[in-house]
């Protein structure tokens, strides 16, 4: 190859072109197939690894490029205000609703996980890497830490999880009868954290909303309970 | 269009002083999105510049966290070497834990506008 090509390949412009090209190859597959497994983080995120690999990128470079697409997350994060507002009294009306789902499902989540993970032999930091995975991305990466897990893996089991989540989310809920758009939102937000969000949105307002509400409810409450949980644990067993 | 972006971007802005300042464990977007909240409660109204730029950002969001995402090519040495304990263990919880979610929220739902 001449050095010239070499030079383009490996610029912003390259890594943000590959990014978009996928995200549209991505959503065509997704119209096109109808398939719900397809979904378009999922896709979207294999083509760019593909992509990364063939080029022969550096992933660390990579990442620096694309920083004006990424970068968005965080003013998108905060609309989500919007369908939030918009459902505000349809939420209050669900108070008890919401909050003992939260409570008995985020317990349900953690412990199921842990318990499962043991069973087939999964070590202690990997274990408490997995306690964070339902939480979504900014929040789970330091807590993580915090718990002795590491971080870098909560981060690639938070994606597992979001990605792996919103694939089978909508043939469970559909077998299990879960017609109500704020319960099948709540179960996107819960075990799907933002990815799940983003799917629950294409739902409808009602079901984005709860499903933003869910995401951010169970991130601050197994922020503030898991940490203390632990240390409960060890008091008891020392 | 761009007023909402600013709008999104001040809130945010507040939400990273406020992490800084008191709530070390929460992101700063996340508390943004209650900052926002707020304002809307007590605005009573959404703006339209804020309506168009949420829409907007709505409809890429999968492109958004499709970019975190690939950051599965970083962690997978210890991935790998545990994969069937980790793929197990999230699975199975979400084989468990969807239906549990989705019924329980429904039943009290219906629970719920039973008593009214």
């Amino acid at each position: 190859m001449t050095d010239p090509l070499l030079q383009v390949i490996h610029s912003p412009v390259i890594a943000i072109a590959l990014t978009l090209a996928a995200f549209l190859c991505a959503v065509w597959l997704y119209r096109r197939s109808g398939w719900l497994v397809l979904q378009p983080v999922l896709v979207t995120m294999l083509i760019i690894i593909g992509g990364i690999r063939l080029l022969g990128l550096d992933y660390q470079a990579y990442r620096e490029a694309v920083v004006p697409i990424s970068w968005l997350l965080g003013p998108a994060t905060v609309a989500l205000a919007v369908p939030l507002y918009r459902n505000v009294r349809r939420i209050r009306q669900a108070l008890w609703p919401v909050m003992l789902t939260l409570l008995v499902g985020g317990v349900a989540i953690v412990a199921l996980t842990l318990l499962f993970a043991r069973w087939l032999g999964a070590d202690v930091p990997v274990l408490m890497t997995l306690a964070t995975k339902s939480v979504t991305m900014p929040i789970a990466m330091p807590l993580a830490e915090q718990l002795g897990g590491i971080a870098a893996l909560a981060a690639v089991l938070v994606m597992l999880t979001g990605v792996a989540g919103t694939a089978m989310l909508p043939p469970l809920l559909n077998l299990c009868g879960v017609q109500h758009p704020a319960a099948r939102g709540m179960a996107y937000g819960m075990n799907a954290h933002a990815v799940g969000t983003a799917r629950a949105l294409e739902e409808g307002d009602e079901c984005g909303a709860f499903a933003a509400l869910a995401m951010g409810a169970l991130g601050a409450l197994t922020a503030v309970l898991l940490p203390l949980a632990f240390l409960l644990w060890h008091l008891l067993l020392d | 269009m761009i007023k909402g972006v600013l709008l999104l971007l001040v809130m945010q802005a507040g939400g990273a002083l406020l992490q800084q300042l008191c709530l070390p464990m929460l992101p700063g977007p996340v508390i943004g999105l209650l900052l926002l909240l707020v304002l809307l409660l007590v605005l009573g109204r959404i703006p339209q510049c804020l309506e168009q730029a949420s829409a907007v950002l709505f409809q890429y969001l999968p492109l958004l966290l499709a970019v975190p995402a690939t950051g599965i090519l970083l962690g997978g040495d210890v991935l790998l070497a545990q994969l069937p304990a980790i793929s197990g263990g999230l699975l199975l919880s979400l084989l468990f834990c969807i239906p549990l979610c989705g019924w329980m929220m429904q039943r009290l739902i219906a629970a719920e506008t039973d008593d009214d």
